[in-house]
């Protein structure tokens, strides 16, 4: 009976014992990092928060670039058999259901938030900086309002009337502003670039030692013309493009195929390019876009075992026509792969004697045989088959993809003239021929606005949806009318997300 | 040889010496196996006289003529007999299952089934033994009201369990295995023979006393332990089996095939069979069709073998009693590729009585298994891979190591082809676990207050290896060699002291416990992938240190949690006058897994009343024992997201002209969560009547799950947030029957029957939309207030467009000009009549959840036959049939013949089915009651026939022998095309099919 005493004393005293040294681990939290565990103090680290900016920035769905461009007159979306409310799309028959419309709205509204998270991160660097160390922490806070801009200026082409994200909080926003027109966030875009010019380095993205092809001042420009032209203020675009026309710093890059290719990564050309890479490594982590929704479904590549692509991004007869019809070549055989069927299309269509670049089999001996889906694919987002790293056989695999150069500049600037605007430096019709020079077409001696636009059409189509924002732009619906489509000023614009118009305070939209 | 309990007896018991005149002596034996029976109480009626038998079942008492002896003991009926002049009494005792004085298992403890308020299903070794499995739970299917086993069919696997329904969103819905005391949530690792019961703890008023880790159900099993002053018993035990694919998909064949893609009217498709014409030639018998028909699900399929063996001693001696044995179990997998399973297990369980009043107890199992995973991509490739297209094509000479055909070649867009899936990869998961407990207990008052400490330590160890094979497909396939290594380690310790505290005085019988627990549970997790291993034709290098240094380029990964948990609880049971009952626990926790509210508070209350003990109930010649019973409680489920979004930063890598930089992205949005909280209400009854033959439970409960955490969207900032923002809702009926009755000496049999219905439903949801979606865009599953959670939703199809002019007749046709409808077109509901088919025409289409399951078995026994059967079944569930669906991503592969034939092909064919040509449009595609069917289904479950051969029989020392065979799930009736009904999620793209398993066994006992 003692032992037993002895044996209960002692568990209740094991017990105690234990619960005292219980209640220390009940504090922390092992293999966690938090945001507060950062080292604000450290100035070293600030810059982490703006390498994933650009890795935000970077990080784009397949579909995002395909549903901003598929409503142009320049490309089509391949056949039907996957995605046909995408192809619908393309025919302008809405359907706000369709997830494609909320993964855009999504991608890019969460990648703005994030941003805006960046910002703040860097914001708590900065109590802690000397002053001498303030413009840097300026100037990252001002790159990161670049590619947030980019962004916001995406949305509003899409939509017309959205919010404008600049907190990571942006629900104070909605409740203070509601949506806004689509003139007051390009009015918006083109203050926030005024404030970020200052604190931008004077150099064009790749002469950057730090980070090689991230934004600088001039693609600040660029934003602010681009957002002036859908404001159709034209001297606003006239005086952002020609800032950076008369930088001297941009140049054309001289070999038109190969721009959209690995030699023409970061050239003196491109001002804003999202960059992706597999570090010339066989194996091992990558950073890659998903290219294969513009790639041709079925090839014969030139280096074995390279894949093919799903041919959801097709260019137009229309198009091919009209680059035929100036016997464009560099540009068209740029732009588009053949196939054996599309060529026997257009031929049925009456084009004969094509120049030598119009086969199956591109100069860098890819052959593209004929598929299912679609008749051309697009050749600005090809990366020939003999480009890609060793041992990496993804379409397009680490190809770099641009998103604004130095040619759409020109031509911005070339019809802000032709509009009425007044330039410093170079003339409208100078700027064409700059262009055309390079694409071995003849020089023009004059320019009109419809003369613009051709070269517009023929220099940057399948490019980010370019064209057909132009087109509503100038309200030519007869232009995006083509084979068989019917186009009017409703369709100018999607419909709110369903998942969207459930959850905020977008208001009515008529079913479509 | 006295016993322990000669001891008791003699301490309850005066002795008191009169002149007895007979001299009885005999043998006590169970009356179903005839082994003696130590220990039982041999009392002579009215007296305080008793002995108790030794351990051979051997008994010697002097008894005055008239008297009449009382037998009994624990678990078995009571046996009176008068004495006249004999003086040989053998006694052999029935088993007393059905009794109200059993014994069930509660948290921390037992109590008596009559005194239960809350409800509690046990299912003993008996039943669990029928099922041939590697897992316990499997053995339960049908045969629990209230619990839905959902089959794995992959070798290994576990099942899917569901206690009284699906009652959290996104939160693991593991029910807690109390394995001899220690937790678990997955009890692979038990070999069922050891298994002497499971506990289902179904109410919260039975499983709150397990507070924050009750909510999804607790299940409580022991394993068999010895007996004391009991002889060794040997039992050897194996069985053989083979296991068969039932109900296999019927594809479309080649001639089908050809005929919908030239329905179709598509011309790439037509192309696509003239391609393999020339390639394989044309057949004799349509020369239209070319001369390949591949049954994919043929190809890829195999019958597996199943085996299991044991071999375990019990027994025990005066103060020890013990139980050890080992247990080998092998199944292959039915996919035809290096698909199966070992586990081999070593056991053993000890308990000693140092003294009279401390007892000691070792329990140890250790598991190694051997697991090699099947790749489940290969049952849906099957499935859509062209029958025109053979296994192998000898032309295809750029695939290699072996020249697998490649649709490619024939113009598809993918390879289709699923034996490089089952070829080239090679899973491997090896898993050892270890439960090892002690335990002291000890009588502080002898009978009445007893102190018990124990702690268990359960480790596993999981060493993961998923290898990819090199191989060319040709048409620019080719896949490099790839190891993933993964070493996942899980060491949770606990340690729990309960005082119990019991007392019978007057008319109340009371038990006390107070307890403390101690968790502690770390886990690490490790993992590495490597790239382009050299040597890899051999096993031997199937290391990472062969692989590119290269490729481990941001490829490892190493993670490590470590949670604490302090919880305090106690348990009140108390009875008076044996018919009011008022049962409660409560139980304090304490988790390092939140850090927002890391304590909370779980109570439970129960009450019953033994009607038929009151006076005016007594003698009411329908009612043998009626009891109403009532609880409520809260329970917790913290196997949820503790915290959601990101105060937490994440690595990410950025490319600068080919280089690689580092960067950090953070978002500033993220919650602290709670755990969920289950708050269930429960009535219920329990009656036997008919002479005690027929018995019924029956319960009704409301269960809520508040705080469920749901995956909130904030549309401002657009980020998923888990948050503990609804509730959910699970309510329904339970019925159990029972009726069992014995006809002759010779022939007695039962029958079993259990029904549930349950009633899933969301009932608040917290966020702007109302609704939470799940699921792909093209295949929804939303869950909506008033609705069953991830209810599938589209438009509803009313039927199909017959002629032109019913397609003219509709608006649709106008407003959807792009959708060109035509006849074989399906027709769909406008539900807004608004004119238009959109998004705003989706309805909720059904449910994965079953509202009914039911099942029943029978038994018989004959002499030395026994034959039981059981069956199951549920209604009320839909099935997604993803595997048709997915002609959404890919419109020109094969489909299954019911598709094929049913299709519509002319006015008046079908009224369901589109054409071929309808099949391959997007307005067809969109989700619609087209592509969910019915998941209903009845299952003859288990048959069993055995036949016992007692022991010495025919030689001497000849052991009991029992020969049985076993067919479990020989048939399943169901309408749903796909291989079986039995889908856990609902959504069956790639499910393992659960095949029928044909046994037999072999045991014997020494």
């Amino acid at each position: 009976m003692k032992n037993i005493k002895v044996l209960f004393v002692l568990s209740a005293m094991a017990i105690s014992l234990l619960l005292a040294s219980c209640t220390q681990q009940f504090d922390t939290q092992q293999g966690q990092l938090n945001t507060d565990d950062l080292d604000y103090t450290n100035s070293d680290g600030m810059i982490a928060p703006l390498l994933g900016a650009y890795n935000v920035f970077a990080t784009r769905g397949w579909e995002e670039p395909l549903l901003l461009s598929v409503r142009g007159d320049d490309v089509n979306a391949g056949g039907l058999g996957d995605q046909q409310p995408f192809a619908n799309t393309d025919l302008y028959a809405y359907d706000k259901g369709y997830w494609m419309y909320n993964a855009l709205w999504n991608g890019h509204y969460s990648d703005m938030i994030d941003l805006n998270t960046a910002i703040v991160q860097i914001n708590r660097y900065k109590e802690f900086l000397p002053e001498s160390e303030l413009p840097r922490a300026n100037q990252y806070i001002a790159e990161i309002k670049v590619l947030r801009a980019w962004l916001q200026f995406n949305v509003a082409r899409v939509w017309e009337n959205v919010f404008i994200y600049e907190t990571n909080t942006p629900n104070d926003e909605i409740e203070a502003n509601g949506v806004s027109s689509k003139a007051e966030i390009m009015q918006r875009i083109s203050d926030l670039m005024d404030e970020a010019i200052p604190d931008l380095p004077a150099v064009r993205p790749n002469e950057r030692q730090d980070l090689p092809g991230a934004v600088t001042r001039y693609t600040a420009y660029a934003i602010k013309a681009l957002a002036n032209l859908e404001l159709q203020n034209y001297q606003g675009v006239a005086d952002a493009t020609g800032a950076i026309i008369n930088s001297g710093k941009f140049m054309l890059y001289s070999d038109f195929y190969q721009l959209f290719k690995k030699p023409g990564e970061l050239s003196d050309e491109n001002l804003l390019e999202m960059q992706y890479s597999d570090f010339n490594s066989e194996t091992g982590d990558t950073f890659y876009h998903l290219y294969a929704p513009y790639g041709p479904q079925n090839w014969t590549p030139s280096r074995e075992n390279a894949s093919s692509g799903w041919g959801f991004y097709e260019p137009s007869k229309k198009f091919i026509k009209f680059m035929l019809d100036r016997n464009e070549t560099v540009r068209l055989e740029t732009s588009v792969l053949f196939t054996d069927r599309g060529i026997a299309e257009l031929e049925a269509d009456g084009y004969t004697g094509f120049p030598n670049f119009v086969k199956n089999t591109t100069r860098d001996g890819d052959r593209i045989n004929d598929y299912a889906r679609a008749m051309f694919a697009s050749g600005k987002h090809y990366l020939p088959s003999t480009q890609l790293t060793d041992g990496r056989n993804n379409y397009g695999a680490g190809k770099n993809h641009i998103v604004i150069r130095y040619a759409e500049i020109l031509l911005m600037y070339a019809e802000a003239l032709t509009q009425g605007a007044s330039g410093s430096g170079l003339s409208a019709v100078q700027a064409v021929n700059l262009l055309r020079q390079r694409a071995n077409m003849p020089a023009l001696s004059s320019v009109t606005l419809d003369g613009v636009m051709d070269e517009k059409f023929a220099e940057l189509a399948l490019e980010w949806g370019i064209r057909y924002y132009d087109m509503i732009r100038l309200d030519k619906y007869g232009e995006l009318s083509y084979d068989g489509r019917t186009f009017t000023a409703a369709n100018e614009y999607l419909p709110y997300p369903q998942a969207q118009v459930d959850a905020l305070p977008l208001g009515e939209e008529s079913t479509n | 040889m006295k016993t322990r309990f000669t001891l008791l007896l003699l301490f309850l018991f005066s002795v008191h010496a009169f002149a007895q005149d007979i001299l009885v002596s005999g043998t006590v034996v169970g009356a179903e196996d005839d082994i003696p029976i130590p220990g039982v109480n041999v009392i002579v009626k009215g007296t305080t006289r008793g002995v108790s038998t030794d351990f051979d079942g051997n008994y010697s008492i002097n008894v005055n003529k008239g008297e009449i002896l009382e037998f009994s003991s624990l678990g078995f009926k009571t046996v009176e007999i008068q004495i006249q002049n004999q003086t040989i009494v053998n006694v052999s005792l029935e088993p007393d299952i059905a009794t109200l004085d059993e014994v069930v298992v509660v948290g921390y403890g037992t109590q008596k089934k009559r005194d239960l308020t809350g409800s509690i299903a046990t299912i003993d070794a008996q039943e669990i033994e029928k099922t041939p499995t590697a897992n316990v739970m499997q053995s339960l299917q049908g045969k629990v009201s209230g619990v839905q086993i959902v089959a794995a069919g992959a070798p290994g696997n576990s099942p899917t369990v569901r206690i009284r329904g699906l009652g959290t969103f996104g939160g693991a819905t593991n029910v807690l295995f109390v394995v001899d005391g220690a937790f678990y949530d997955d009890i692979d690792f038990l070999n069922t023979k050891d298994i002497k019961s499971v506990n289902v703890l179904k109410d919260a008023s039975s499983s709150a006393i397990y507070g924050v880790r009750a909510a999804n159900g607790v299940v409580i099993i022991e394993t068999k332990k010895g007996r004391k002053n009991a002889k060794p018993q040997i039992e050897f035990d194996s069985y053989t089996g083979v296991q068969r694919a039932q109900n296999v998909v019927k594809m479309a064949n080649a001639e089908q095939f050809v005929t919908m893609a030239q329905e179709s009217g598509s011309a790439p498709d037509a192309q696509f069979v003239e391609n393999a014409m020339q390639r394989y030639g044309r057949s004799r018998i349509n020369p239209n069709v070319p001369n390949v028909n591949t049954d994919w699900y043929e190809e890829i399929m195999r019958d597996g073998i199943i085996q299991n063996h044991s071999i375990s001693a019990t027994g025990g001696g005066e103060n020890v009693a013990y139980s050890v044995g080992t247990n080998y179990f092998s199944q292959e997998g039915i996919l035809d590729m290096k698909n199966e399973y070992e586990r081999f297990n070593i056991r053993g369980k000890v308990e000693a009585d140092l003294t009279d009043r401390i007892k000691v107890g070792v329990n140890s199992i250790f598991s190694n298994a051997t697991k090699y995973e099947p790749d489940n991509a290969a049952w849906f490739r099957a499935y859509f891979a062209v029958p025109i297209m053979p296994v192998i094509d000898e032309l295809n000479t750029e695939a290699s190591p072996t020249r697998f055909a490649n649709a490619q070649n024939l113009g598809y867009r993918g390879t289709q082809n699923p034996f490089p899936n089952l070829a080239y990869n090679n899973n491997l998961v090896k898993s050892r676990k270890i439960l090892s407990n002690i335990f002291v207990e000890l009588d502080l008052i002898k009978d009445k207050l007893k102190f018990k400490t124990s702690y268990s330590h359960n480790f596993s160890a999981f060493e993961e290896r998923y290898v990819n094979l090199p191989y060319t497909l040709g048409n620019n396939v080719e896949i490099m060699s790839s190891i993933r290594r993964e070493n996942n380690t899980f060491s949770n310790q606990y340690w729990d002291n309960t005082l119990t505290f019991k007392d019978t005085f007057d008319d109340h019988d009371i038990t006390l416990m107070a307890g403390h627990s101690f968790r502690d549970e770390a886990s690490n997790e490790f993992r590495a992938t490597g790239q382009d291993i050299t040597g890899i034709q051999l096993e031997t290098s199937w290391f990472l240190d062969f692989a590119d240094p290269e490729s481990f380029n941001n490829n490892v990964r190493e993670r490590g949690r470590r949670f604490y948990g302090l919880s305090f609880f106690g348990r009140l049971a108390y009875s008076f006058k044996n018919r009011y009952l008022l049962y409660g626990t409560v139980r304090y926790e304490k988790s390092t897994r939140f850090t927002k509210d890391p304590s909370g508070v779980f109570p439970s209350i129960g009450v019953g009343w033994v009607v038929s003990d009151e006076d005016f109930f007594k003698d009411n010649g329908i009612f043998d024992f009626f009891k109403l019973r009532a609880g409520w409680g809260q329970l917790g489920n913290d196997k949820v997201t503790a915290s959601s979004g990101a105060n937490t930063i994440d690595l990410v890598t950025a490319a600068f002209g080919d280089q690689q930089f580092s960067g950090i992205t953070s978002t500033s949005v993220f919650t602290d969560n709670v755990w969920e909280l289950v708050e269930e209400m429960n009535f219920g009854l329990n009656l036997t009547t008919l002479n005690r033959r027929l018995s019924m439970d029956a319960d009704y409960f409301i269960r809520d799950t508040k705080n469920a955490i749901f995956p909130i969207n904030i549309p401002v900032v657009n980020v998923t947030l888990n948050q503990n923002a609804g509730t959910i809702q699970n309510k329904g009926l339970e019925l159990n029957l029972t009726w069992s009755d014995k006809i002759s000496e010779d022939f007695s049999y039962s029958i079993g029957a259990n029904f549930t219905s349950i009633k899933n439903k969301a009932t608040h949801i917290d966020n702007e939309q109302g609704y939470i979606d799940s699921g792909s865009a093209e295949f929804r599953q939303r869950t909506i207030i008033g609705e069953p959670l991830l209810a599938f939703y589209g438009l509803e199809r009313i039927g199909v467009y017959q002629n032109p002019d019913q397609v003219a007749a509709d608006p649709f046709a106008a407003n959807h000009p792009v959708a060109n409808l035509q006849p074989g077109d399906l027709i769909y509901k406008d539900q807004n009549g608004d004119g238009f088919i959109n998004a705003d025409d989706r309805v909720v289409l059904g449910s994965f959840l079953p509202t009914f399951t039911y099942g029943g078995n029978i038994g018989m026994s004959y002499k030395n036959f026994d034959f039981s059967l059981s069956f199951s079944g549920q209604g009320g569930n839909s099935i997604l049939n993803r595997k048709r669906g997915e002609v959404i991503f890919t419109n020109d592969t094969n489909m299954d013949a019911d598709l094929a034939v049913n299709r519509w092909h002319g006015e008046g064919t079908s009224n369901s089915y589109p054409s071929s040509a309808g099949l391959r449009k997007g307005w067809n595609q969109q989700l619609s009651d087209f592509w969910i069917e019915d998941g209903d289904f009845f299952r003859i479950q288990n048959i069993q026939l055995a036949y016992t051969i007692p022991s010495e029989s025919f030689v001497k020392n000849m052991p009991e022998t029992r020969i049985y065979f076993t067919a479990e799930r020989p048939l399943t009736l169901f309408n749903y095309n796909g291989f079986s009904p039995e889908v856990s999620n609902g959504v069956d793209r790639q499910t393992y099919p659960v095949p029928a398993v044909y046994t037999l066994g072999i045991n014997f006992k020494i």
